[in-house]
């Protein structure tokens, strides 16, 4: 991982569209912010999946969602990425309503989902390239993110030569070479091993740093998200509310190896552990 | 280290089975050579492996009339191939753009599909004559069939993460397609493909054997009917080899085309 310390230099020359005005920072508009208000949705069968979620986040805040597995936190993201409509209750990204295929949000799924006919690189580059990035800034900001996750000298292989961490880097790559301001990422790195999810945590919190997004991470390991996050919403179990919002406070840049050994980190952990414990005993 | 000596120990292992299959062949070629020649078993039924040899070098290098034979073939096949795979992919286009066409079609097309082809060889050969396009037409019917199959079910089994994926984007519909859903089906296609070439040189062939002018079925039938079984052998080897070949090529084709996989 030691080209990842620099990134912020090599990818300097799109960074400034994704920086707001620090002096506005006390007194962002709803333009700039992302509000969820008494979200509840309910699927067509009948099953109750949100209740009563509000959410404000503020602009370059990384926020992560956690709970047990089907507390309906993937459907709050899925309602962020517009794939389907807000029935009750209201979201407004950056002052508008969600819909799938706006160019200021990026979604990441679980899965790689790389296309496997096409190399790393061809990859990387291929949300810009729908969203008709000219060629020449997209090949090179694609390049350099490849670089920045650890896959440089590997541009030119196709998915299949990958290992499962290799392909979630280029997914990454794929996500941030979009200029989007909100990044929606559902369980990006549920699928991996506990060493290579470090690593690429690390390789997350790298970028993100350099461009400061806003980013609603989704996740059920409750780690990952402290070590991540800003905020970590802790959610019950299906219809899923909000039980805790809990503030995040250590210190940036943090280093994911180093924090495992952070008595401050425990500390968090176990909190957000008893939290997650109210929710799953609340049923 | 380890390395090379696997090398050489498969080296070896291929060499060895190289020469155990001609001398299986070359015993087995001996062994039907001689009961031939001795009328162990009459070889009126099961031709000389020396007379399929001599006809072959006949055929092909003295008086020409294979060449013209396999020529007729191979056009003919790859006219069938061409027209029954174009339209095959054309219609899974349609039945994708509008489901109600296909609803609409499916049993119809269902009941030509399980019609045995070479049944309709009379009608065609009413319909198209006896030169080459009956046998386009025999050929063509069965390969369409197979291509469209295939061909609906690789643009059918787009992945829905790809899909997904793309909504996220804000690709569009024509993006979609072309960028996502052409890819993800080409080697279902593909396979489709191949099926549909065999089965495009089976229908020309069994067009020729029923009724034509020229063409290797068309000898493979003359030739049994005049009781020259050595020939008839010598019609099948170049089926086989023909066979193979046009597999062989279709192979290359895909593995040029699909290397990613």
């Amino acid at each position: 991982m030691g080209g990842v310390a620099s990134v912020g230099e090599r990818l300097a020359p799109v960074v400034e569209m994704h920086q707001r005005p620090t002096i506005e920072k006390s007194s962002t508009a709803v333009a700039d912010k992302v509000v969820i208000q008494n979200l509840d949705h309910h699927f067509g069968n009948g099953l109750h999946a949100v209740s009563d979620f509000s959410l404000t986040i503020e602009p370059g805040e990384f926020v992560s969602i956690v709970g047990p597995s089907g507390c309906g936190k993937t459907t709050v993201l899925n309602l962020l990425a517009g794939l389907f409509p807000v029935s009750s209750g209201t979201i407004s990204i950056f002052g508008s309503s969600p819909r799938a295929g706006r160019h200021d949000v990026a979604y990441m799924l679980a899965r790689d989902s790389l296309f496997p006919w096409l190399t790393a690189a061809q990859n990387a580059e291929f949300g810009a390239e729908i969203r008709r990035m000219d060629r020449q800034s997209r090949k090179s900001r694609a390049q350099r993110l490849l670089e920045a996750v650890g896959l440089k000298g590997f541009a030119d292989s196709y998915p299949k030569a990958l290992s499962h961490g290799m392909r979630q880097r280029v997914a990454l790559a794929r996500t941030f070479c979009l200029e989007s301001q909100l990044l929606l990422m559902d369980e990006p790195f549920g699928a991996l091993d506990a060493q290579t999810k470090l690593q690429l945590e690390q390789v997350l919190l790298s970028l993100w740093t350099d461009e400061r997004r806003t980013v609603v991470f989704i996740t059920h390991d409750l780690s990952e998200a402290i070590a991540l996050s800003d905020r970590v919403i802790v959610m019950s179990a299906r219809p899923g509310r909000i039980i805790d919002d809990i503030r995040i406070d250590l210190p940036r840049p943090r280093s994911i190896s180093a924090l495992q050994k952070s008595a401050d980190y425990h500390k968090l952990y176990s909190l957000v552990w008893t939290k997650l414990e109210m929710g799953l005993n609340h049923e | 280290m380890s390395d090379v000596a696997t090398t050489r120990y498969r080296l070896a292992e291929n060499t060895i089975i190289a020469i155990s299959r001609l001398v299986f062949l070359a015993v087995f070629f001996g062994i039907w050579e001689y009961v031939s020649q001795n009328h162990i078993i009459n070889p009126i039924f099961i031709g000389t492996p020396s007379e399929i040899v001599k006809f072959l070098w006949n055929g092909l290098f003295v008086e020409f009339t294979l060449e013209r034979d396999l020529l007729w073939t191979i056009v003919s096949t790859f006219l069938a191939f061409a027209i029954g795979s174009a339209a095959g992919i054309l219609t899974s286009l349609v039945f994708i753009t509008w489901p109600a066409v296909e609803k609409f079609s499916d049993p119809l097309l269902s009941a030509l599909n399980a019609l045995p082809r070479i049944a309709l060889a009379p009608l065609f050969l009413l319909w198209f004559g006896l030169g080459i396009w009956s046998k386009v037409a025999l050929g063509a019917s069965l390969t369409y069939f197979i291509v469209l199959s295939s061909a609906v079910a690789g643009i059918r089994g787009t992945n829905s993460d790809h899909l997904t994926l793309a909504r996220t984007m804000g690709a569009s519909q024509r993006q979609t397609f072309v960028r996502i859903t052409l890819p993800n089906a080409v080697p279902t296609i593909f396979s489709g493909l191949r099926l549909g070439l065999i089965y495009a040189l089976l229908g020309v062939i069994a067009g020729e054997i029923i009724a034509a002018q020229y063409g290797l079925g068309q000898q493979l039938s003359f030739l049994a009917g005049s009781f020259q079984i050595s020939g008839v052998f010598a019609v099948l080897a170049i089926l086989a080899l023909l066979g193979t070949s046009l597999l062989w090529a279709m192979n290359k084709i895909e593995s040029r085309l699909l290397r990613w996989q």
